[in-house]
């Protein structure tokens, strides 16, 4: 995956609210203090501090925290509609704090598109005409926009609701409206900003279906913002954890899972289901005596939790094979381990934390 | 007291000095009206300072008003301001044709206000009463969904209804006069003010500057406009419109600012993130945002206009409010009935359209009535088919035959209110004797409470009043006061502040009253919103018609025409108020076993009480407005020297009270407003 070239880059990337904002990054001093200390020392809220990361292409890049962790003010900057106070940004190779006025436009009209957590659908408008409106703004001519726009309200399951308004709509169909309206833009990325926390438990979960249809059927890249974890595992191809504005912690769900970075990550994800997010090569030990010869064979990638099926089945344990050659085996005492979460201590790894 | 001749009510009353007795119940009553949750322990009294020091000064007040008995401002402090203003409304008639000023800037406007309410109508006129009607109904019409759904043949109908009433009251030819009058002045105000609006919307520093205007010109009386116009443009339609168009376009700037402010944050940055610039953002998302608000903008400046437009026949409007001063001014009653019910018609009509177009806004429905460019050419088609229908069957003005005279009668009716009802009715006594009871028993006692308090303990009062609004409030206040005293009009000023007060308090007593009733049972508010509706609406003017024929004018007719015209906003600002409390504040005192009483004393009132607070405010600023218009049904005062001012061309008077008034309606804005923090929660 890191060999494909990043569609964002971020590098060092800071945004301070306050006064004289400039001087925070880079400061030393202010470096090592906590958010609560800044705020008291100087007025200013470091709502973004010194992030490092890349979104590559085609992955679903997931950006997780609790409120106030600075996660939707990062996705603002990425197209600038907040604008950063310090640092690189670049998209495709190209220097977006750099761009001037109509650049910056261009990109937000082609490039990359949002989809908000309050919807900010125009309540004047029919559905349709809101699923157009990104074309409308780049100059489409009605008849050409409208029929695009009904293509893909059609593809996010809006069909027959083109004419209503967005009050007579329910909140997922509404944001379904949002999805369709940054969709219809064709953009390379879909920025999503905590887009189904303000729907019930079960609408989220049809939306989230909707997400991942999508991303297999177009494979765009996306940034997705949430304050939910399972949403996040779900989801995320990697995971950037926040924290007061930092990132804790980037990498896989299972990474984050199995080697949380510090104890306020391993707060984080306690109550994950952990079979169901790390897989047997992690969980494998080496094959003892002959074991690597015979028995059930599995892929490296298979869940914890399908592996505990299959190993009840042989009852005895299954080889983890790759291309053919035995990795490791897993039994009832490794599966147990992950259930129980006591693999975390024996695991000799290093964590990865924010490798890039 | 100024060289103008005393005014005859004023006489009548007997000057002798009430003993402090009198003051001291007086100043209780004022100080409860503005800091209306006061009463509670001692020791929680004694740990607010802010309290105790209007306490002492409200004692410091009586004493001094006891000791002295005699209060008036001196005369070593007065300044002549009447004769510089005579000298420059001497310049300004001299040089009104000749100045450079008038010729390149101020006659222009007055020329171009005069040729197009003329040219509008003579279009009324050319559309004759059949074009007109149709082109009224058609847009009542359109406005209420152009279908044959309910709302738009009920603003239709309305429509329809206001005009042939208009028509049979033989009232046709003025309220053209006014329409012609009224259609330029909103054209104006609203463009004016949709222009200010938008200013005060996108830049925070236009909204900063903006803003305190906009408050300050919402509390002065709508009778302060007049005079300044007079003096630059003379008396005649010019300065009816630019009086007019000042007077009506801050509600459509405010409201315009407040839908730009307010527009969703989530579409604007959508609109944004999707890549719009600027312009594009403005058309496509705030602007349409705002819609809802800058049609109520529109609809209050419409209202607005009228009420002026109405007002201003003081200052040679013509049309309806003509009829209407003429009639005043002789206590006919009969003769400004019909000229009164045309005006109501005409607000309730506007009113009703431009609901119904907000209403339409809202219906998620509404989205299927047929395109603008089949509708408009139809209408105008209509329109133009009925003033050639009329232009053929040669009936172009109402048809003399087709009115009816309802003055007679109507006369008839007053005379035996006044005799039956007037007085000598068994236990009651009637309406004449509460007239004469009110002004002796309760506008007497409290303004010659005022008048016996020295100068200086009133400005102490009022200073420490306005303390809770702020420091700034403070100077306000006590220069407002001190100007008052300058001008000489201390006496006439606190006669004006005497009906005020005592109009005050009626207006709250019965508003809170009425107002919590009517939060508490459905039944009640649903009988009585309706009526609050409609009395909104109407211009200030017509308040006067009713309490003529019952009161038959002086200063208890004035307070009668302000309770009734303050009353509507107090009793929904209060109900408003107590319902919109948190209701699992209620529920819990409720599960706690709290009584009706209980719940409405430790819960409902103490929650609203910003609410409460800003009926006040309401109240003081729409009582003061009639107060002063008051001066022409005998309230006096300096309503009376404004009016009398106008009819004798003497603006150095006018000028004076008017400023006096002014001053008036910033103290008492300023003392009953409520405290920033209050406002802060209001808001949030």
């Amino acid at each position: 995956m890191t060999a494909t070239e990043p569609v964002f880059s971020v590098r060092d990337l800071w945004k301070v609210f306050g006064p004289k904002a400039d001087r925070i990054p880079g400061n030393k001093e202010y470096a090592a203090l906590s958010a609560e200390e800044l705020r008291k020392q100087t007025g200013c809220t470091a709502a973004v501090r010194d992030v490092s990361f890349d979104v590559h292409k085609g992955e679903v890049f997931v950006v997780m925290g609790l409120s106030g962790s600075g996660k939707s003010t990062l996705v603002r900057c990425l197209t600038r509609l907040i604008e950063p106070t310090s640092g690189r940004l670049t998209m495709d190779g190209e220097d977006v704090i750099a761009m001037d006025k109509n650049r910056l436009r261009e990109l937000r009209r082609h490039r990359a598109a949002m989809v908000f957590q309050h919807f900010g659908l125009l309540p004047h408008r029919s559905v349709l005409d809101n699923v157009a409106y990104g074309l409308e703004i780049q100059g489409m001519s009605r008849p050409e926009r409208r029929a695009k726009a009904a293509e893909v309200a059609a593809l996010v399951g809006l069909a027959g609701l083109e004419d209503r308004r967005p009050g007579q709509l329910s909140g997922g169909q509404q944001q379904r409206v949002g999805l369709a309206r940054a969709l219809a833009v064709d953009p390379q990325v879909l920025l999503f900003d905590e887009p189904f926390s303000a729907l019930d438990p079960l609408i989220r979960r049809d939306m989230q279906e909707e997400v991942i249809r999508l991303h297999r059927e177009e494979g765009r890249t996306m940034v997705f913002i949430t304050h939910d974890l399972n949403e996040a595992l779900r989801l995320g191809d990697r995971i950037a954890l926040m924290r007061d504005g930092g990132i804790v912690q980037l990498g896989t769900p299972e990474e984050i899972v199995a080697n949380p970075a510090d104890d306020y990550v391993r707060d984080f994800v306690r109550d994950v289901p952990r079979e169901q997010v790390i897989s047997v090569r992690r969980a494998m030990r080496p094959a003892r005596d002959g074991e690597g010869e015979s028995g059930v064979a599995l892929k490296p990638e298979t869940l914890v939790s399908d592996a505990i099926e299959a190993v009840a089945r042989s009852g005895a344990y299954c080889r983890v094979v790759e291309n053919g050659r035995t990795l490791g085996v897993v039994g009832y005492e490794e599966l147990l381990a992950v259930v129980a979460g006591l693999d975390d201590e024996a695991e000799p790894e290093p964590s990865k934390v924010a490798a890039v | 007291m100024s060289a103008a001749p005393p005014n005859p009510v004023f006489e009548k009353t007997d000057r002798h000095r009430r003993d402090a007795a009198d003051g001291d119940d007086v100043r209780t009553v004022k100080t409860d009206a503005a800091d209306s949750a006061a009463p509670g322990p001692w020791a929680r009294l004694a740990g607010n300072p802010r309290a105790m020091l209007l306490i002492a000064a409200v004692l410091v007040a009586i004493v001094s008003a006891a000791l002295t008995g005699s209060g008036a401002w001196p005369a070593d402090l007065t300044v002549d301001v009447r004769s510089p203003l005579d000298d420059l409304n001497r310049w300004l008639v001299d040089n009104r044709t000749t100045h450079p000023l008038f010729l390149y800037f101020l006659l222009h406007i007055s020329n171009s206000a005069e040729s197009s309410v003329d040219g509008v109508f003579s279009v009324l006129e050319s559309l004759g009463f059949i074009g007109v009607t149709v082109a009224a109904v058609l847009i009542a019409w359109y406005a209420g969904g152009a279908g044959l759904r309910r709302r738009a043949l009920r603003t239709a109908a309305t429509a329809l209804a206001t005009f042939a009433v208009i028509g049979l009251l033989g009232m046709w030819e003025p309220a053209m006069e006014t329409l012609a009058l009224m259609i330029v002045a909103v054209a104006v105000a609203a463009l004016v003010g949709a222009l200010l609006g938008l200013a005060a919307g996108l830049s925070d520093r236009c909204q900063r500057v903006l803003r305190p205007v906009f408050d300050t010109m919402q509390v002065l009386p709508a009778f302060s406009y007049l005079l300044p116009f007079v003096l630059l443009f003379d008396i005649g339609i010019p300065s009816v419109f630019v009086a007019t168009v000042i007077y009506a376009a801050p509600p459509m700037a405010r409201l315009t600012a407040l839908g730009l402010r307010g527009a969703d944050a989530a579409a604007l940055e959508a609109s944004a993130s999707l890549g719009a610039s600027s312009w594009q953002r403005l058309v496509t998302a705030r602007l349409p945002l705002a819609r809802k608000q800058m049609l109520l903008g529109l609809n209050q400046t419409i209202m607005m206009c009228l009420s002026m437009v109405v007002l201003a026949s003081m200052i040679g409007a013509g049309g309806l409010g003509d009829e209407i001063f003429t009639a005043l001014s002789t206590v006919d009653v009969g003769l400004a009935l019909p000229a009164g019910i045309a005006v109501v018609l005409l607000a309730i009509w506007l009113d009703r359209t431009t609901a119904a177009a907000g209403e339409q806004l809202e219906d998620p429905a509404a989205g299927h009535r047929p395109k603008w460019w089949v509708l408009w050419p139809g209408i105008v088609a209509a329109v133009a088919g009925g003033a050639v229908f009329g232009a053929v069957i040669g009936r172009k003005e109402w048809p003399e035959a087709w009115t009816v005279a309802i003055s007679e009668p109507v006369n008839t009716v007053v005379d035996w209110i006044e005799r039956e009802l007037g007085s000598g009715v068994p236990v009651l006594g009637g309406t004449l004797t509460w007239s004469e009871g009110f002004a002796n028993y309760v506008i007497n006692p409290v303004r010659d409470a005022l008048l016996a308090t020295p100068w200086w303990a009133l400005l102490l009062v009022a200073g420490v009043l306005a303390l809770r609004t702020g420091w700034k409030a403070v100077v306000t206040v006590v220069l407002s006061l001190a100007a008052i005293g300058a001008m000489g009009l201390w006496d006439r000023s606190l006669d004006t502040l005497s009906q005020v007060l005592a109009a005050l308090v009626v207006t709250l007593l019965l508003g809170f009253g009425v107002g919590i009733l009517a939060a508490r049972v459905e039944r009640v508010e649903r009988v009585i919103r309706p009526v609050l509706d409609i009395m909104q609406t109407m211009p200030q003017f017509i308040y006067l018609i009713p309490v003529i024929a019952l009161f038959s004018g002086g200063r208890t007719a004035a307070v009668a025409a302000a309770v009734v015209y303050a009353l509507p906003a107090v009793v929904r600002i209060t109900t408003q108020g107590i319902r919109q409390i948190d209701p699992s504040a209620l529920e819990a005192a409720r599960s706690l076993g709290a009584g009706t009483g209980q719940q409405l004393r430790q819960v409902q009132l103490p929650l609203a009480r910003p609410a409460l607070q800003l009926a006040v405010n309401q109240g003081v600023v729409l009582v003061l407005a009639i107060v002063v218009i008051g001066g022409m049904i005998g309230g006096g005062a300096l309503g009376v020297d404004v009016v009398r001012g106008l009819a004798k061309g003497d603006l150095g008077l006018g000028m004076t009270a008017g400023i006096a008034i002014v001053c008036l309606g910033l103290l008492l804005d300023r003392i009953s407003q409520p405290s920033a923090a209050a406002k802060e929660r209001a808001l949030s």
